[in-house]
């Protein structure tokens, strides 16, 4: 990596994200100066929540009044292998995971993460996922997609504001350092029982997306935002868009206070989006054409604070028939429950594989939930019975593409280490062994 | 370096279309766009462009039921089209030519109107272009397609696949049975060979007036216009125009394959481009049918796929009789990008009312 004196620190931390490894990380320590964030508990386990997806409580709120999304990421994609995972590994993986827990104090500026398993990795227990468990294999969930299945065992999701947060996490967990933040960190790392399978990185926020538009799928000439938090342009997860993390957490079961993380790997092709469409038209698409006829949307919509004011777009077939075309956000608005939509969005901006993407990270009670909202986006019936087309004026489908799809199961914190299929079967099993 | 050499080819193209001047690499146009300006004071109807454009044929194959050929043009200006409203694209310095998948079903030859195909361009196992999901078009000289302008590093050999997803349940006959389907191309993008693609002024004088370019009849693909009132099935009940586009209304007997039935009639709604009889999708249509006074259908009418009235519009009636009043009220025009000389046309469309 070159040290050149040209690029800015920031850039160079975004894009040191990207590559990772020891090096990138040291090279972007060396850069100075060091960030200044508090370490974590001596024991994680005594004061962080059982939910390990309860982020909103640690992160700040905007101006606009909406979560703070933590602006680097990195999700490590491992597997596991053949058999079943025995004590002496459990003991590894919760070491692992405590020892960055114990540098970083869990906040925004500080490390977020979970880990999350998939029925691939369930497959190999003899005992079925209890009933209160919904997490099918991923499958295509339109007529026009072809996703791969992200068929790996599990995923570790770092989420911070520092770049060097979420890679020195990253080495910590691969067993590359000794110490991280100032701690001494355990000698224990998931690599020791998992593989690498991939690596895959991320951002989110104001600002990153332009720093991150010389990929493709992005026009040569910078359309995006300079301030957007995302490529396209547009703030997505307003408050008011988002539901309670009590409504997507499992609430029944040896996995209640878990939820279910449904991850979709989408590239973006803005060119259409950026040179062929107009603002008016991006604003239909993404909203509904009722905000754009308005002018409700100024810039990336921070003007919205936290509601997208949903409720004024009427019904998107009738919008799809009046109009010739429905907005993404108005297409969802039937699957809430309660005025709240029932997926928590934590996506984020890619440029793995040198292209715009969307890791689209989104948490729910069951897959089902997933499936339900992904269907209301899909607006078949909206296609059939306007001039709306299967993709064309049909929300943002035009210029999203889903490459993979994946389903995991997020434990509760308890559970987080390889954890059996039935914990309830396991303990009686287990009771039983015992009392023979 | 790719790039300069690029912009200096396609400033080539323009120079060759506009002036003859084959072969005036490097010869610096000001805008962007290659093409000739745009034909002042154009009618709210389909007009006669400023020129018409040859095509290159390349690949051709069949797959599930679909057929597809890979044709291309160099890059070139049109319209994408969100309600009434139009927005121009013009020819940016990158592009490197217009790809156009003709996808059609390959017993009826009907181009499905309730698909988006998606293309990938690769080059040597690299991606060159991902996830691009043409617009749905229409032209003077090739009806309804897919296409869009795209960029290609440099001249060679290509791989071009194109995905064609299920498609909706208002198709009739063979077509219903056509779920999806995939394509791979070899795409021999050689910039010379592009430059010797016709570029035909049209005489200033016909420029702007009513009228359409001549169809582009392309060897073993399937020329796709609407049937002549002669030759739809049914009884022919007459004729109706809005916003330039012709409307012919025909009634089926048995509308069993339309999800009635056989006691029941089916109202077909067949809108054409004048001129070449192009089908019309992507429009929402609704009806009123009344006799003496008395309303006999409010409803859409919704698009369908059917082996021998095409890409149409209809409704299921009990029964349709000479004398019936209908109106045909357009809800939302063609959502379908236009290219020159359909993107005035087609958009302002009043209610129009038939006696049949």
């Amino acid at each position: 990596m070159s040290d050149s004196p040209g690029i800015d620190r920031r850039a160079f931390v975004k894009s040191a994200v990207a590559i990772g490894g020891a090096a990138a990380l040291s090279a972007c320590l060396d850069r100075g100066p060091s960030i200044d964030v508090p370490r974590g508990p001596e024991e994680p386990a005594a004061t962080f929540p059982e939910r390990q997806h309860a982020w909103n409580a640690a992160l700040p709120t905007t101006d606009a009044g909406n979560n703070h999304h933590p602006r680097h990421r990195v999700l490590l994609a491992l597997d596991y292998g053949d058999g079943t995972p025995t004590a002496a590994e459990r003991e590894t993986v919760e070491a692992a995971l405590a020892g960055v827990e114990r540098a970083y104090e869990r906040s925004a500026a500080g490390l977020l993460l979970t880990i999350s398993y998939s029925p691939y990795y369930f497959e190999r227990f003899d005992d079925d996922l209890p009933e209160s468990v919904d997490l099918p294999e991923p499958a295509a969930l339109s007529s026009f997609e072809d996703p791969d299945a992200d068929a790996v065992d599990a995923i570790v999701h770092l989420a911070s504001d520092h770049g060097e947060v979420v890679m020195g996490a990253e080495e910590a967990l691969k067993g590359e350092l000794g110490e991280l933040n100032g701690v001494s960190q355990p000698d224990a790392a998931l690599t020791d029982v998992f593989s690498l399978d991939e690596r895959r990185t991320g951002f989110v926020g104001d600002g990153l997306p332009a720093e991150n538009q010389d990929v493709d799928g992005v026009p040569d000439d910078g359309p995006v935002p300079e301030d957007a938090p995302m490529y396209m342009g547009f703030e997505s997860a307003l408050d008011g868009n988002q539901p309670p993390e009590d409504r997507v957490t499992i609430q029944q079961g040896p996995f209640a206070g878990g939820t279910t993380q449904q991850l979709s790997m989408l590239t973006l092709n803005l060119t259409q989006w950026y040179e062929q469409d107009t603002r008016d038209q991006r604003v239909s698409k993404m909203f509904c054409p009722h905000h754009a006829q308005n002018d409700l949307v100024e810039d990336a919509g921070e003007n919205l604070g936290t509601d997208p004011q949903m409720d004024d777009c009427g019904d998107p077939i009738e919008t799809a028939r009046r109009e010739g075309v429905v907005g993404h956000s108005q297409k969802m608005v039937e699957v809430r429950e309660d005025d709240t939509p029932i997926i928590l969005r934590r996506d984020f901006d890619s440029t793995d594989r040198d292209h715009a993407g969307l890791h689209f990270l989104s948490l729910q009670r069951t897959i089902t939930d997933f499936v339900t909202t992904r269907e209301a986006m899909n607006g078949e019936q909206i296609d059939s019975d306007s001039a709306v087309g299967q993709r064309t004026n049909n929300g943002i489908l035009q210029y999203i593409n889903t490459v993979r799809r994946g389903n995991f199961l997020l434990p509760p914190r308890s559970l987080r280490a390889l954890p059996p299929a039935n914990p309830r079967a396991t303990v009686a099993e287990n009771a039983e062994v015992a009392n023979a | 370096m790719r790039k300069r050499s690029r912009r200096a080819f396609l400033a080539g193209v323009g120079a060759t279309g506009v002036g003859g001047l084959t072969g005036c690499l490097g010869f610096e146009l000001e805008s962007s766009s290659l093409e000739p300006s745009l034909v002042e004071n154009r009618p709210d109807a389909v007009y006669l462009p400023t020129h018409t454009e040859g095509m290159a044929m390349g690949e051709m194959g069949s797959d599930g039921g679909y057929s597809c050929a890979l044709t291309y043009s160099y890059p070139h200006r049109f319209w994408t089209v969100t309600g009434s409203d139009t927005a121009q694209v013009e020819v940016e310095s990158d592009d490197a030519l217009h790809l156009m998948p003709v996808v059609w079903h390959s017993e009826t030859g009907i181009v499905p109107s309730d698909v988006s195909p998606r293309v990938d361009v690769t080059q040597d196992g690299e991606s060159i272009v991902d996830g691009l999901n043409p617009w749905p078009m229409l032209a003077q000289q090739m009806g309804y397609h897919f296409g869009d302008n795209i960029e290609l590093p440099e001249a060679g050999e290509y791989t071009v696949t194109v995905s064609v997803g299920a498609g909706g349940d208002r198709r009739t006959g063979p077509l219903a049975d056509t779920g999806a389907a995939e394509f791979e191309f070899t795409l021999d993008y050689q910039p010379s060979e592009l430059r010797d693609l016709p570029f035909e002024d049209i005489a200033e004088a016909r420029q702007g007036t009513h009228g359409a370019a001549e169809p582009m009849q392309m060897k073993m693909v399937p020329m796709m216009q609407a049937p002549t009132a002669d030759d739809l099935p049914g009884t022919v009940r007459g004729t109706t125009e809005s916003g330039d586009a012709q409307f012919v209304v025909t009634t089926l007997d048995d509308a069993t394959r339309f999800g009635g039935d056989e006691g029941q009639q089916y109202l077909a709604v067949s809108p054409r481009t004048p001129y070449n009889r192009f089908p019309l999708p992507q429009m929402s249509l609704s009806a009123t049918l009344s006799r003496d006074g008395e309303t006999r259908l409010d409803g859409y009418l919704n698009e369908w796929l059917d082996p021998d009235l095409g890409i149409h519009y209809g409704a299921v009636v009990d029964s349709v009789a000479a004398g019936d009043d209908l109106t045909i009220a357009v809800d939302s025009p063609p959502q379908i990008s236009r290219h020159e000389g359909y993107e005035t046309a087609f958009l302002s469309m009043p209610e129009t009312t038939l006696t049949l």
